[in-house]
């Protein structure tokens, strides 16, 4: 049983082995490396066009459900086909270019939001010592990347000379730049637990520990999600491309394969905020009996799921609504509980040889899992209470205001009729 | 050649290329993306000499957050088009970077290694390394590389966290930060109308000149209606 389980990990292993004994075979040594490289690239994105391609199908179907309509069922049995129609249909589309836009910046954009895209996935690990290369900065890399791919975004924006794809590139701004601070503080208590940034040690760390960081840091698994669906702008967050105030946002100009290039970016984009959900929080390809892929792709899908369930449910947020919660709420709550982590991580040792180096209490994983957890959860509880208390007093305030202007204005209409 | 060097070349060759359009192209924008393409490229050769650390927080904040202020920047700034780069100063400025240049190749000529040596050298004792050694030498033979890079960060944040060498430079530059944000703040803060004296008066001349037309829009309403009708008109809009 082992041993198929192995031969099944190991597939991926075995092949790519294969493949690379063959290329080096055939040609020179620095140029066999090269060629090598660029086929586990052309692996990777094959793998994530066809995920991306498949849950595209998925999410129109589950948000056609949650809506009560049928959503796709023309192209094959049960419109299992539209991926396909969808994929012919953009490649056959004529590819435009408007007369005024910066020519050179509007063709690079898809391109380069693509090329982002993939990237991110370089430093996933989709099972044991399968990955694209295993940075010891892992974690900084994957935010590093997805704060420079607001670059394609701008590009976009700004060649395409149409005033609301500017208006998109400027709240991309806000939104983007906004969001990447929650996201890097709410990294910061998993390095510091696991003393590492690379993504594999953190996913080794959860298998061994045998707790995932779901339960040590449930605060900052909410935040990580809210930022990373605002970091990729899905949907209940999706201001760059709000359709019914800026027709499309950044893309309003793209036509044919090209708007198809950016749909899949975005949607590989998505997917990788899961893949590294995941991998921070659940425990990433780990998992009993079955093999890491399987675990990693069911992991993925239910918190992809969870994304499309959201974006089937919830309404657009307003930008001002957007901005604030990141600055009022995510950012200061995230900071106090990098505090309070860092606080109970010198306090609660599981590590005898720490306690002889720096003191503290011996306590078993599972107690300090729990004691950090129950913080998390008591400083989210206390945070809401706090905020849901500021805006209700702002809406009292509020209203009245109004009704203090609406009695003035009363009282003014009172003596012109007089 | 070793790849190493051919990727090496390649990257000096777009950075300073990437470098010289940023200063003579005519559309700002586009001198924008030239720097971004030129702090790619800086990168790229901290990749090469195996600081992955720096490459990631350049990507970070010269690409993520600074090239994107310079790019709001322009986007927010009216007539951008075309403006050609040159300004009455250019002459005495091209004057002073040819004597800079001159002066620099002087100095380095007889060694045109040495400079080289000086950039490896600070790379290679970061590293843990000895200063000095032999140039053209980018990957370290070092089968190990994954744990002296690792070396590397954890030395940086070592550095950065002990008082005797840049702890105390560390918490002036964030108290320098929280200073700018809080100051950035204050001066995007919500005012009240009559907050300044400069504020009260603008507001007083507005109200004054609001009244005067709404007075006048009423006088011509009352003329234009009977009372009746402009009582209920009134009750109407309320």
């Amino acid at each position: 049983m082992d041993a198929i389980f192995d031969s099944i990990n190991n597939l991926v292993k075995i092949i790519g082995d294969a493949i690379a004994g063959l290329v080096g075979s055939l040609l020179p040594h620095p140029i066999s490396d090269i060629v090598v490289m660029a086929l586990g690239t052309l692996a990777i994105f094959i793998v994530v066009l066809t995920l991306c391609a498949g849950l595209t199908y998925l999410e129109r179907k589950l948000v056609a459900r949650i809506q009560d309509r049928i959503g796709p069922n023309m192209a094959g049995p049960k419109g299992l086909l539209l991926p396909i129609a969808d994929a012919i249909k953009l490649f056959t589309k004529e590819l435009t270019t408007p007369a005024a836009a910066d020519k050179w910046v509007y063709n690079l954009a898809p391109i380069i939001v693509m090329v982002f895209a993939v990237l991110t996935y370089a430093v996933v690990p989709f099972a044991p010592d399968v990955i694209g290369t295993n940075l010891n900065i892992g974690v900084f890399y994957i935010i590093a990347i997805g704060s420079a791919s607001t670059i394609a975004i701008l590009m976009a924006g700004w060649g395409s000379r149409n005033k609301f794809s500017l208006l998109g590139a400027f709240r991309t701004v806000a939104q983007l730049i906004g969001y990447e601070v929650p996201m890097l503080l709410n990294l910061i208590p998993i390095i510091m637990l696991t003393g590492s940034m690379s993504l594999v040690d953190i996913v080794e760390r959860q298998w061994n520990t045998g707790v995932p960081f779901l339960i040590y840091f449930p605060l900052s698994a909410l935040c990580f999600l809210i930022s990373g669906l605002a970091e990729t702008g899905r949907s209940p967050v999706d201001l760059l491309e709000a359709e019914s105030e800026i027709v499309a946002g950044f893309h309003v100009e793209y036509s044919g394969m090209k708007f198809g290039l950016i749909m899949i970016g975005e949607y590989a984009n998505s997917l990788a905020i899961a893949v590294v959900f995941v991998s921070l929080f659940l425990g990433g390809y780990r998992g009993p009996i079955l093999p890491p892929y399987l675990w990693l792709l069911i992991k993925t899908l239910l918190v992809f799921f969870g994304f499309m369930w959201l974006r089937g449910t919830l309404p657009r947020v307003r930008i001002d609504q957007l901005l604030n919660m990141n600055w009022k709420f995510l950012v200061p709550i995230s900071v106090v509980h990098i505090l309070l982590i860092m606080f109970e991580g010198k306090l609660f040792v599981t590590d005898p040889a720490r306690i002889a180096a720096t003191g503290g209490i011996l306590v078993p994983v599972l107690l300090q899992a729990v004691i950090m957890g129950g913080t998390s959860i008591g400083l989210l509880l206390g945070g809401l209470l706090l905020a849901g208390r500021s805006v209700r007093g702002e809406r009292l305030q509020h209203d009245a205001d109004m009704t203090a202007r609406r009695t003035a204005n009363q009282k003014a209409a009172m003596a012109l009729v007089k | 050649m070793e790849v190493s060097q051919i990727v090496f070349l390649i990257l000096t060759v777009t950075l300073l290329g990437a470098a010289a359009l940023v200063v003579t192209t005519k559309n700002l924008f586009h001198a924008a993306l030239y720097l971004i393409v030129s702090f790619f490229s800086v990168a790229g050769m901290y990749v090469l000499l195996e600081a992955g650390f720096f490459a990631a927080a350049q990507l970070l904040v010269y690409i993520g957050a600074i090239s994107i202020l310079f790019i709001f920047a322009v986007m927010l700034t009216r007539g951008t088009a075309l403006i050609t780069p040159l300004n009455s100063q250019a002459g005495a400025v091209g004057v002073m970077s040819a004597i800079m240049f001159a002066i620099l190749a002087v100095f380095l000529w007889p060694a045109p290694i040495r400079l080289q040596e000086v950039i490896l050298g600070g790379f290679r004792l970061l590293r843990g390394g000895t200063y000095g050694g032999e140039p053209w030498q980018f990957v370290p033979n070092n089968a190990d590389t994954a744990a002296v890079v690792n070396n590397a960060t954890l030395r940086l944040g070592a550095a950065l966290g002990d008082f005797a060498q840049y702890g105390a430079l560390l918490l002036l530059s964030g108290a320098l930060l929280l200073v700018g944000v809080i100051g950035s703040i204050w001066v995007a803060r919500e005012r009240k109308i009559a907050d300044t004296r400069a504020d009260r008066s603008e507001a007083a001349a507005d109200a004054r000149h609001e009244a005067q037309l709404e007075s006048e829009a009423e006088a011509r309403e009352a003329a234009a209606l009977p009372a009746g009708a402009h009582a209920a008109s009134v009750e109407g809009q309320h």
